[in-house]
């Protein structure tokens, strides 16, 4: 096997983003995947940070957040990439760096974000007159009533109308949006007939599980053209659809330009000559197979997914470079109880300390590595979760290393 | 490797996150399906310890996207194997699986008749024509494989080679041996440009995937206890097992261990290579033969679901692109479909050949010279799906030397 220009570990957004800005950079790109990464499981929103204007809070973030290392000129290059990216299989994204856009969960509370779907943004939601709801019959997690009853909260002002379609989903397993959204591929014309029998008008909006399809605004196209008033989508459990069609823009945008990827490959460490790495070592299921490398790309998704690892307290591990992991010392401060109180988890600040060009920093902040680069959930020094930052540090992170 | 890695056990890692039911073909092609998630790791805590039927474990067509998928090392294709076998012990097998199941043992009976393989593809021909398939359960859209006059276990004899001390054992697999010998030639040429002989062991057997998949499980276990036996007899002796056929090689290395949990078949494992990965060692080891006649030409390369699994890369594409100079592009479009015997039954037909729609689709374009990919089932799905017949990668580079 000829040696790659880049090898990006791991196919969630980080690894995506990577692989995508490597390959725009014309190198050679490979991918290597272990499990088809975490974005069907996502809303498909990217979370940049959670607070009012994102660029402006970035600034007054500590010294060791992974954010001042990437810098807001790679973020904002970060986020316009990733919207041509998606554009390219007719997703688009809306929003910017200095502002916070609603989206509708499926529960009918408001979620922000910085750079949502089209087909998600709830922003014109205020401006409306009436409200319609659309529970389809056989579709699981999906409450109309439920979802009003919550989002009247926000909205006192307007009328909530729930509807109930039936689109022929019955017989077979319990539906969920992502079958939903298959069954509708192809057959646009029932829900939009469906739709048509609400009468709402372009002063109305009419809110639905996330279903117009799986592959790009293909279905919601057919289905908006019919119709006058605004169709938004909400969030759903997963498999999401959202997730799934950010998931297969990047795929297809790689694919398209030939980036080989595979599957079922568990890099269990790298090669490594002085502070240089050569490539990854994939074990299978009866031996060892080194895949060459000019630059290394370490997007193994951390603590939540294997990429960092603790077999015993007090000692993270990362398991490809044997790279020193960030903590936070002693048990007192390794969590906090309230699960679901305003305060952070002191775990979720494991991760690897990086220098300006992501590359993983001994404890004197010297680079460990002239040609290993780590990004997304791996790097740490900051609660993602919490501060709602994982989205916009994967794209950012990933943008950065691949450029450097 | 642990005994943890025996499938029974890779349930409890499932998270119930749904990354298999995201990536399931046979879930994006039908509803009635309730999806791996469900019917493997979910339902299979039931089913080991109490009798309960999951009804839609028959649509499982072991194509494995699902395994995949699965971020926690959940072997969820072989859970819904092991069950299948459980059913099975309670329940008839109906002749379409009996057939489906027992190729080698119909091949084997056809040559010994006279004439047999003329007479067998021709009674396929008229059975296809008669509508008797369809009676049978078999897909009658669809023709059987037709067999080849001479087998590669009476072709090889006459096949000239030098003894050079090195040597490999081919795992021909019952495809190559009774309908597509010209790939276990072609493999020969290789190998032997190589400076490799090549041998073969009568006594394999069948690898057992369509006894695993029909849920003939003792058979297969038969089957995995003689070629695993004989692959270490081979191994102590120094000899590698190399295998075209990507189903027998994931088979040999990988399931077998998944599904019988035994440390010699692991064990055995660790002498079986793909061909193309064989010679992707050569290549590492400086001691691939690279003087090879190149080629402009352009391939469109299905990489078979069952070699995808095995984390060896793609060594196919590598060898034919840096030492053949062609363009080789990857199809890119998924399972074809066929995933073995499944496409062969009547009642999964339909499945089938909507799961491999969008392969079909791009294989239409013809925007390449040939179709090339490592497993012989894909092949006959792609034949039939578009009508251009794919050929095996070594045959396009046994054509090079």
């Amino acid at each position: 096997m000829k040696p790659f220009d880049v090898i990006v570990v791991g196919s969630g957004l980080a690894g995506l983003m990577a692989a995508a800005t490597a390959l725009d950079c014309g190198q050679r790109v490979a991918l290597l995947t272990y499990g088809s990464g975490s974005l069907p499981l996502a809303s498909g929103a990217i979370d940049i940070l959670g607070a009012q204007a994102p660029d402006v809070a970035i600034k007054s973030l500590p010294a060791h957040h992974p954010y001042k290392k990437i810098g807001l000129k790679a973020l904002d290059a970060a986020t316009k990439f990733f919207c041509e990216v998606t554009a390219q299989a007719d997703l688009s994204y809306v929003g910017r760096l200095s502002a916070q856009i609603p989206i509708v969960t499926a529960v009918g509370t408001l979620k922000y974000s910085c750079l949502v779907p089209e087909s998600m943004d709830a922003s014109n939601l205020i401006n409306k007159k009436k409200v319609y709801v659309v529970e389809l019959k056989g579709l699981k997690d999906f409450y109309a009533a439920m979802l009003v009853d919550n989002l009247k909260k926000h909205f006192p002002d307007k009328i909530f109308n729930v509807a109930k379609l039936d689109l022929d989903f019955l017989g077979g397993r319990d539906i969920t949006c992502m079958d939903a959204a298959q069954l509708i591929t192809g057959n646009e014309q029932t829900l939009a007939d469906g739709l048509k029998t609400l009468n709402a008008t372009d002063e109305d909006a009419i809110i639905i599980p996330p279903i117009l399809g799986l592959e790009g605004n293909t279905s919601r196209t057919e289905v908006k053209s019919q119709l006058r008033a605004q169709i938004i989508e909400t969030t759903c459990l997963p498999p999401s659809p959202p997730g799934i069609r950010l998931q297969r823009a990047f795929i297809k945008y790689l694919q398209k330009s030939g980036v080989r990827i595979f599957e079922s490959s568990k890099v269990v460490r790298g090669v490594v000559e002085g502070k240089k790495a050569t490539g990854v070592v994939v074990e299978n299921a009866v031996r060892e197979k080194v895949f060459p490398a000019r630059k290394i790309i370490l997007a193994t998704g951390g603590f939540y997914s294997g990429g960092i690892t603790m077999r015993e307290f007090d000692n993270p591990i990362e398991p490809v470079f044997d790279i020193p992991v960030f903590f936070p010392q002693g048990e007192d401060k390794w969590s906090n109880p309230q699960l679901f109180s305003d305060k952070p988890q002191g775990f979720a600040m494991t991760g690897i300390f990086t220098d300006e060009n992501l590359r993983p920093i001994d404890e004197h902040g010297k680079a460990l590595f002239d040609n290993v680069h780590v990004v997304g959930a791996n790097l740490g020094g900051s609660d993602f979760i919490f501060e709602r930052s994982a989205g916009g540090v994967a794209i950012a992170s990933a943008y950065k290393s691949a450029t450097v | 490797m642990s005994d943890t890695t025996k499938a029974i056990f890779t349930g409890d890692r499932c998270l119930s996150c749904t990354s298999c039911m995201a990536n399931c073909p046979v879930m994006a092609a039908i509803k009635d399906y309730r999806g791996p998630k469900l019917v493997g790791p979910a339902h299979g805590r039931m089913h080991f310890s109490q009798e309960d039927i999951e009804a839609t474990l028959e649509y499982c067509s072991n194509c494995k996207s699902c395994d995949r998928a699965c971020p926690s090392g959940v072997a969820v294709s072989t859970l819904n194997m092991l069950k299948r076998a459980e059913y099975y012990k309670t329940h008839p097998h109906t002749k379409a699986e009996d057939m489906l199941a027992h190729g080698e043992d119909m091949g084997k009976l056809i040559r010994k008749l006279p004439f047999g393989a003329l007479c067998a593809n021709l009674g396929m021909d008229f059975g296809k024509a008669l509508g008797i398939f369809n009676k049978l359960g078999l897909a009658g859209e669809r023709n059987m494989p037709a067999y080849a006059s001479t087998p590669f276990k009476d072709l090889y004899p006459r096949i000239k080679q030098t003894a050079t001390g090195k040597k490999v054992v081919l795992f021909t697999g019952c495809y190559i041996n009774q309908n597509e010998p010209q790939v276990g030639e072609a493999f020969v040429k290789v190998m032997n440009a190589n400076g490799y002989e090549v041998l073969i062991d009568e006594q394999f057997n069948c690898c057992g995937s369509p006894l695993v998949v029909t849920g003939y499980f003792d058979e297969a276990r038969q089957h995995a206890d003689n070629n695993v036996a004989r692959i270490l007899d081979w191994k102590r002796q120094g000899i590698p097992v190399v295998t075209p056929c990507t189903s027998c090689s994931l088979m040999l290395k990988e399931e077998y261990h998944e599904l019988f949990d035994e440390h010699d078949m692991h064990e055995a494992a660790t002498n079986v290579y793909d061909a193309f990965e064989f010679l992707e060692i050569l290549q590492e080891r400086g001691q691939f033969n690279d003087n090879l006649t190149p080629t402009a030409q352009k391939y469109l390369y299905h990489v078979p679901c069952h070699l995808k699994c095995q984390a060896i890369g793609l060594p196919a594409a590598n060898i034919l692109e840096d030492y053949l100079g062609a363009k080789v592009q990857t199809a890119d479009a998924g399972c074809c479909g066929i995933s073995g015997n499944y496409g062969f039954r009547k009642d999964k037909y339909d499945i089938s050949m909507k799961i491999g729609a969008k392969l079909f689709e791009r294989v239409k374009q013809k925007d390449f010279d040939k179709v090339i990919s490592d497993c012989g089932t894909c092949r006959m799905q792609i034949h039939h799906g578009s009508g251009i017949k794919p050929v095996h990668p070594i045959e396009i580079l046994a054509q090079a030397y």
